[in-house]
């Protein structure tokens, strides 16, 4: 266990600023940045491959298309069948519920498995690289390879039928959900490992020589230093959780195919099933826009609930 | 983390629109490179049969003056991007299709040439190939396409040592293969293996059942349009059929989380899990692949079984009757389009795609089938669709593109008890046909 301080570098980074820059106040918050054309490259590929197409997705949300021939207007038709296809209702449940699933599970385990990747004992080193393996998996190949081990019949079910019965996981809603979860979980859990894993490495020793002296145990301190201090960690993982389990698709297009029947139909892959296999790009485009208004709403909320965009520094108390 | 996803797939959205913009933006200005080269273009679904296709091209190209360009689309995405370039300048003259509702939508937007005029130049167009298969590319009465690869019906196959140990014979009838069911689950195997994960094999058994209850005509109403049909008392009574057999266990209870693509309803059959498996006829060279000693030694086959008092010919078949070659009205070379398709029924094509495996279509297959690969396995099949009195094409494709998605939930949810017959009849006439 090393008791240097680790923030000590960033800090100095800071310093150096106005030395660079005399004429500017050594404030932090005043500090030159570099001007607008940086940015140019960045703007220009953001506009031209977010922006635009956003753009022609909201329009085409009001056109009756099949690619083939001249879109048509069709006005509000697409958002009005929309509201009333019990499909797209269902699909927003099984969304909120997935991405709630993912949150609920994968928080818990990636906050444990980041705090304790964080010390610096080789085996803990070696074990989190093999960890981390499943994140450099492309999730197309992560879901065949589930698909395939949980075959009810030459798969793991097969060997455990104590636990998974007659192994029909992907003909039953509450068992296809689950391996839904399950997979996102095996597949992006390493990722806010990773996060968590930085945020405690930064956590500066001196909090936890403090409450040592004090006579705190770990789980004490675990509680009432770890946990506090990952507060914004917490909230930027829970951010990007929510954001991905919104916008899943890959795993739900190979596992289930949005089957049995539309139970595991979330929204992303019935904006999908519309635009690519009905080729109903209206209605498709539709989805979409919803979808964006949605996530950004969200994100929004939680951002604002967290109180993540007053940037409170988690240093607090340090220097 | 999963926010990875939502770029690419923008990008794609965007690029997917911004193409599709452009070109029709190009497209009446200085024409596209397939219109203006004096070439027609090929466009077909790329896999193995390609280099069969390519050997038709290079022997037209040694007498033709208008050369033909063979382009291909490999992957299982074919009529997304047919559908995106169809209506654009880099269109192909001539293209691959499965007939049916996959070139209805084609012929409703006025892109395709109706075939009448070359046949009338050259009836050999239309005599040369089985009826059951050419009628399969008319829309609205007007032939479209020209059969150009090999027939895929639907056959029963089975383990024959299963069947053997359970004394059960390959069904002639709907009673046998309900008695085979009983039998072989005393055995403790599954007596039917069902890739249910990939819905199209379900729609097999709907296909079928139909089609030998009601007939053919039954499904042509409803695709014509006449929603009513789906509430023909035979319709009702397939979906009745179709019950008691789930519920008799003939599937087993995890038929939905096998599936037939990724080897599982195979591996069933081959390793005697299962005695039956209801299968396009491809099944035997998938087999060939994965489990060669069981299908030279333990495979066998037999046609779909009659049922009693049906009012459909037992002698009807069902699957992918063919593949099809369809001309865009704008080719503007089609005298040679037409030369290049009277290559597919000449006997150099035919003893060439006999053999790779494909049973083509022609009249003239009758004389090179012993040449085939599969010699007996071509000669079952070869019968069994040239006396059909009707082909009945997949449903899926049978229809537009655009319900074959919903098609298949509601053959799912009706299978797994989700949707009954009165639920299962609403989903089918909530389908568009056009």
């Amino acid at each position: 266990m090393t008791t240097k301080i680790t923030s000590a570098p960033p800090a100095a980074g800071l310093r150096k600023e106005p030395r660079r820059r005399p004429a500017a106040s050594p404030s932090v918050s005043t500090v030159g940045r570099p001007g607008f054309a940086w940015a140019l490259p960045a703007a220009v590929f953001f506009t031209l491959f977010a922006i635009v197409p956003l753009v022609m997705v909201a329009v085409l949300s009001f056109m009756s298309w099949n690619g083939l021939g001249s879109p048509q207007w069709v006005g509000t038709d697409n958002w009005s069948r929309l509201w009333d296809d019990p499909v797209m209702l269902k699909s927003v449940w099984l969304t909120l519920l997935l991405t709630a699933l993912g949150v609920v599970i994968q928080t818990p385990l990636s906050i444990l498995l980041g705090v304790w990747a964080a010390g610096y004992q080789r085996n803990r080193a070696v074990l989190s690289v093999i960890y981390f393996i499943p994140l450099l998996l492309s999730a197309t190949a992560v879901s065949v390879l589930w698909r395939a081990l949980l075959d009810p019949n030459f798969g793991i079910p097969a060997e455990a039928s104590w636990l998974f019965g007659d192994g029909n996981l992907f003909g039953e809603q509450a068992t296809a959900i689950g391996v839904l979860a399950f997979v996102s979980t095996w597949q992006f859990t390493p990722f806010h490992t990773l996060i968590y894993q930085g945020a405690a490495r930064s956590i500066p020793q001196v909090l936890y020589q403090a409450a040592e002296i004090d006579g705190a145990g770990r789980y004490r301190q675990f509680f009432h230093i770890t946990l506090p201090q990952l507060r914004n960690s917490m909230i930027t993982s829970m951010i990007l959780m929510i954001v991905g389990g919104l916008t899943t698709f890959e795993t739900v297009l190979i596992l289930t195919q949005g089957g049995p029947g539309t139970d595991t139909t979330i929204s992303a892959y019935y904006m999908y099933d519309k635009a690519f296999k009905g080729f109903d790009f209206g209605a498709g485009s539709a989805i979409a826009l919803a979808l964006v208004v949605a996530a950004t709403i969200i994100s929004l909320v939680v951002v604002k609930v967290s109180g993540y965009d007053k940037m409170r520094s988690s240093m607090e108390g340090v220097s | 983390m999963k926010t990875r996803a939502r770029l690419p797939r923008l990008i794609a959205t965007g690029a997917t629109l911004a193409l599709a913009l452009s070109l029709s933006a190009c497209g009446d200005g200085n024409g596209g490179a397939s219109a203006d080269d004096g070439k027609i273009h090929i466009l077909v679904y790329g896999d193995a049969t390609n280099k069969i296709e390519k050997q038709v091209v290079d022997k037209f190209n040694e007498t033709s003056d208008v050369k033909a360009v063979l382009d291909t689309i490999p992957g299982a995405d074919y009529q997304q991007k047919l559908q995106t370039i169809i209506s654009t300048p880099q269109a192909p003259d001539v293209f691959f299709n499965w007939g049916g509702g996959s070139i209805k939508p084609f012929v409703k937007a006025d892109l395709l040439l109706p075939l009448d005029d070359f046949i009338k130049k050259n009836p050999e167009l239309e005599s040369k190939f089985l009826p059951s298969v050419f009628n399969n590319a008319v829309v609205d009465g007007k032939p479209y396409g020209i059969p150009m690869r090999g027939t895929q019906p639907v056959l029963l196959f089975h383990n024959k040592n299963v069947l053997k140990k359970a004394g059960v014979q390959p069904p002639k009838t709907w009673d046998d293969l309900l008695d085979a069911v009983e039998k072989l689950k005393d055995e403790g195997v599954t007596p039917i293996a069902l890739g249910g994960g990939d819905v199209w094999p379900t729609q097999m058994w709907f296909q079928y059942l139909y089609d030998r209850i009601a007939g053919p005509e039954l499904f042509q109403k409803a695709l014509d349009g006449d929603k009513s049909a789906w509430e023909a008392p035979e319709s009702k009574k397939a979906l009745k059929m179709i019950r008691e057999l789930v519920d008799a266990g003939a599937f087993g209870k995890n038929y939905d989380s096998v599936k037939y693509t990724n080897g599982g309803s195979v591996a069933l059959v081959a390793q005697g899990k299962a005695g039956f498996e209801l299968m396009g006829s491809w099944y035997y060279s998938q087999q060939l692949t994965d489990h060669p000693d069981f299908a030279e030694k333990g495979l066998g086959y037999s046609a779909f079984p009659t049922v009693a008092g049906g009012k459909g010919d037992p002698k009807n078949v069902a699957g992918n009757t063919n593949n099809y070659y369809s001309v865009l009205k704008k080719t503007k070379h089609p005298e040679a389009v037409a030369k290049f398709l009277e290559l597919m029924y000449t006997d150099e094509f035919v003893k060439s795609q006999l053999d790779v495996g494909n049973l083509t279509t022609t009249t003239n297959t009758d004389e090179f089938i012993e040449t085939s690969a599969t010699p007996e396995y071509s000669r079952f099949q070869y019968d069994l669709v040239a006396n059909a009195p009707s082909f009945q094409l997949s449903w899926d494709q049978a229809y537009p593109q655009s319900a074959a998605s919903n098609m298949h939930k509601a053959i799912q949810q009706f299978f797994n008890g989700q949707l009954d017959a009165d639920g299962f009849i609403k989903a089918m006439q909530a389908l568009p046909t056009e």
